[in-house]
């Protein structure tokens, strides 16, 4: 074991002295988890500017104006009244406004004469959401309307005489749908998105150190190292766990460094430091099992780099470390479970919205350990015949 | 002549990497079959249902919200599987159908229909809006069958089916959503988005890497050995130009071809995007050969390539659209040619842009090049003269 740890020591002074690690392992996970929170500050509330043109005079149209500035919508909507419909759409089309809604003249007395009536939205195609929100405004509005008139339009057809038609008019307006959806938290805590993309690009990067070893056994087969090392009395596979033991080692602390800045720096949040170093232990070991895999199938250093850089970009696109895969069609999500990386974002989603429990953890450690004893275990089983003089 | 034989030998070199060719086709094909998929749905709202009553005011309740063209409506079997579901953001809401819902209504009675979702975020509010209009319109055909049963008889269901019929004859008072524009500042969803983004973010990146190819003929000593030919410096610089050049429209016609026939991708008017295609490989073949004259081992070149392309990628736009981000975090954006180059595609693709249309685009983009291409060419220049 001396021996390995000996092996080890050496390839991570020497890799240490490349800068290229200095900035894989460490500048360029952050520099992205950075940017990513950057990108994304706003992303997490929602409030929209909105205009309202009212240009009838009756009840119906003062009841939509008053209902807009209402208790339920104080938090999503600011209402700015505009003063006709063109100026509306310009101030919708230069984004000052997000979306805005027109009560057209006559509202009222078509709407109670059973004629068509419209409330118009306006909305910009660069302001989708709003614009879907707005109409949503606009619907539930209309809805009790249009719930009342056809009350009474239902109980005609039922056969009420026509004679109770204003009775029947008056009793509907007093009617309330009834059904309605309640908001009710989840108990999760909200995913900031530093909480998931941090952690994304340092498994990223980290995945690159599955070429370091591979390069470093093929340098030092080219130099002849190699050689002088099979004629002291080591095994091979100590040769095997020095070189992948460098990469437990800088894998592992580039992870942790970048995760714990995006912690104390970003606003990321995992609930404390366990679950993390779990996550993050598993994940380097299955990124050791990944380099001892490349070290055996590989025969030049050229293979070592191809290799490597498609199991990196494989893992990286399938396991959700560019996009949030839990989005993704459910498809995506089985397949990202396939992937080491995509069982560590996994915990690390978990952890970030509050899921904390033993099992939410074990489930990812254990699945990554036993992708790391799978491919370890080919490895080392090839390692005899490839590492053999 | 010597020009083309030294472009010959360095691009012979790169193409016979099998790494390259994963690069060049694999895995941009690869990204934006994912990409496309990913963000092919983001128009609709996935939203889970727990139908815990099965009775038919309840199952027409679910249909309606099937019906929702704004809703993506998958199952759950119960609360807490949908729950974790909306934590995890595989759905934006879980909308549960209480277990007497149907009775209730019949009865007389308002049934709250509970809505889980995430406290806060853009997609919430829209989400909750949708499932609210649903909700009420479903509630507006309960509300008139039980009126009627009240106040002319007949049965619930008999006075239900004649509000539907009812709903359907009557004039409502309708929502008439008008768009005020019709060009879009974004790239339009699926694969028409992700391809020409990924065009962008890939030739980058594959030019960038292939800077390791320079390095490694510098470590040979090759130039050297062309150098003591009868050809000139100049020779040299162009016949490398010519090889990144090369290298960057291979992979961006790869792209152009496979995104067209597999996933109908429209790249907009012919000329202009000939005349991007063509910008963009400059661009990348500057950065190509930058990355080919600065970095000392070709290890250094690939990964400080692959982190560079990313993160200008995603300063640029090439990730998610610039539209999106702060003011402050767009005009940063712009620094990097990644911005011009997809902002350019954007006005080909989503708003019809011609040649003209993307001229400022195209100048600030050949700007970019001329700069990269002069400072690598003297860098090379000087290299192979000292």
């Amino acid at each position: 074991m001396r021996a390995a740890v000996v092996i080890a020591t050496k390839d991570l002074r020497q890799r240490l002295r490349d800068r290229s690690a200095l900035t894989i392992g460490l500048i360029a996970p952050l520099a992205v988890a950075a940017l990513m929170s950057f990108a994304f500050r706003n992303a997490d509330t929602f409030h929209m500017n909105v205009g309202v043109v009212v240009q009838d005079r009756g009840e119906l149209a003062s009841a939509f104006r008053a209902g807009l500035s209402g208790p339920e919508l104080r938090d999503l909507v600011s209402v700015h009244v505009v003063a006709d419909p063109r100026t509306a759409a310009k101030q919708v089309r230069d984004r000052t406004l997000d979306a805005a809604f027109v009560v057209p003249v006559d509202f009222t007395r078509r709407t109670l004469a059973g004629l068509p009536a419209e409330i118009q939205v306006l909305s910009s195609t660069n302001a989708r959401i709003a614009g879907q929100v707005a109409s949503a405004i606009a619907s539930s509005f209309a809805a009790q309307v249009n719930a009342d008139r056809l009350s009474v339009a239902t109980a005609m057809a039922a056969g009420s005489p026509s004679a109770r038609l204003d009775a029947l008019e008056s009793a509907a307006t007093q009617l309330r749908i009834p059904e309605q959806a309640v908001n009710h938290p989840t108990g999760a805590k909200q995913l900031k998105t530093i909480s998931y993309y941090a952690p994304a690009m340092a498994i990223f990067f980290a995945l690159f150190s599955v070429g370091f070893a591979g390069r470093s056994f093929f340098a030092e087969r080219r130099e002849g190292t190699l050689d002088r090392m099979a004629a002291a009395p080591l095994r091979p596979s100590t040769i095997l766990i020095g070189k992948v033991l460098s990469v437990f080692v800088y894998s592992l602390a580039s992870m942790l460094t970048v995760v714990g800045i995006s912690g104390l720096f970003f606003g990321a949040d995992w609930g404390g430091p366990t679950g993390v170093v779990a996550l993050c232990v598993a994940m380097s070991l299955a990124i050791v099992a990944l380099s001892a895999l490349v070290i055996v199938f590989a025969r030049t250093e050229q293979q070592v780099q191809a290799l490597g850089s498609i199991i990196v970009f494989t893992l990286a696109v399938l396991g959700g470390n560019f996009i949030t895969v839990s989005a993704e069609p459910a498809l995506m999500r089985h397949v990202a479970l396939l992937t080491p990386n995509g069982w560590a974002l996994r915990g690390f989603l978990d952890l970030a919205t509050g899921a904390r429990s033993a099992g939410n953890l074990v489930q990812p450690v254990v699945s990554m350990l036993i992708f790391a004893v799978i491919v370890g275990g080919i490895a080392i089983v090839r390692s005899r015949r490839v590492l053999s003089p | 002549m010597s020009i083309l034989a030294i472009a010959r030998t360095a691009g012979l070199r790169i193409v016979r990497d099998r790494t390259a060719l994963f690069f060049m086709i694999i895995l941009p094909i690869v990204v934006i079959v994912v990409v496309g998929a990913v963000v092919s749905g983001v128009d609709r709202i996935r939203v889970g249902v727990v139908a815990e009553d099965d009775g038919p005011v309840s199952s027409a309740l679910v249909a309606q919200l099937r019906a929702n063209r704004s809703l993506l409506v998958r199952d759950y079997p119960d609360v807490g599987v949908g729950k974790t579901a909306v934590r995890r953001s595989e759905i934006s809401a879980l909308i549960e159908i209480p277990p007497d819902t149907d009775a209730s209504l019949r009865r007389g009675a308002t049934v709250q229909i509970p809505v889980y979702a995430n406290d806060v975020s853009q997609n919430a509010q829209a989400v909750d809006a949708a499932i609210q209009s649903t909700v009420g319109a479903h509630g507006a055909l309960v509300q008139a069958a039980r009126f009627a049963t009240v106040q002319a008889g007949g049965t619930f269901d008999a006075n239900l089916a004649r509000a539907r019929h009812a709903g359907a004859t009557i004039p409502a008072v309708a929502v008439h959503d008008i768009v005020v524009d019709t060009k879009s500042k974004f790239l339009p969803n699926g694969f028409n988005y992700s391809a020409p983004t990924m065009l962008v973010l890939f030739v980058f990146i594959n030019s960038l890497a292939a800077g390791a190819a320079m390095i490694e003929t510098r470590r040979l000593g090759m130039y050297e050995r062309i150098a003591a030919a009868p050809v000139t410096a100049r020779s040299i610089v162009l016949g490398e130009m010519l090889v990144y050049v090369g290298i960057a429209l291979t992979q961006s016609a790869l792209i152009i071809f496979v995104g067209a026939l597999l996933f109908g991708v429209h790249w907009g008017n012919p000329l202009a995007a000939t005349a991007l295609v063509f910008t963009w490989a400059l661009v990348g073949a500057g950065a190509g050969m930058l990355a080919g004259t600065l970095f000392r081992t070709p290890e250094q070149s690939t990964s400080i390539a692959v982190a560079a392309g990313i993160i200008l990628g995603m300063l640029g736009g090439c990730m998610w659209p610039l539209e999106i981000v702060p003011a402050g975090m767009r005009a940063i954006g712009h620094l990097t040619p990644q911005a011009w180059a997809v902002d350019a595609w954007t006005e080909l693709l989503s708003r019809g842009g011609t040649l003209t249309d993307i001229t400022r685009q195209l100048i600030v983009l050949i700007g970019f090049a001329l700069v990269l291409v002069t400072i690598s060419v003297r860098r090379l220049r000087h290299s192979l003269v000292t």
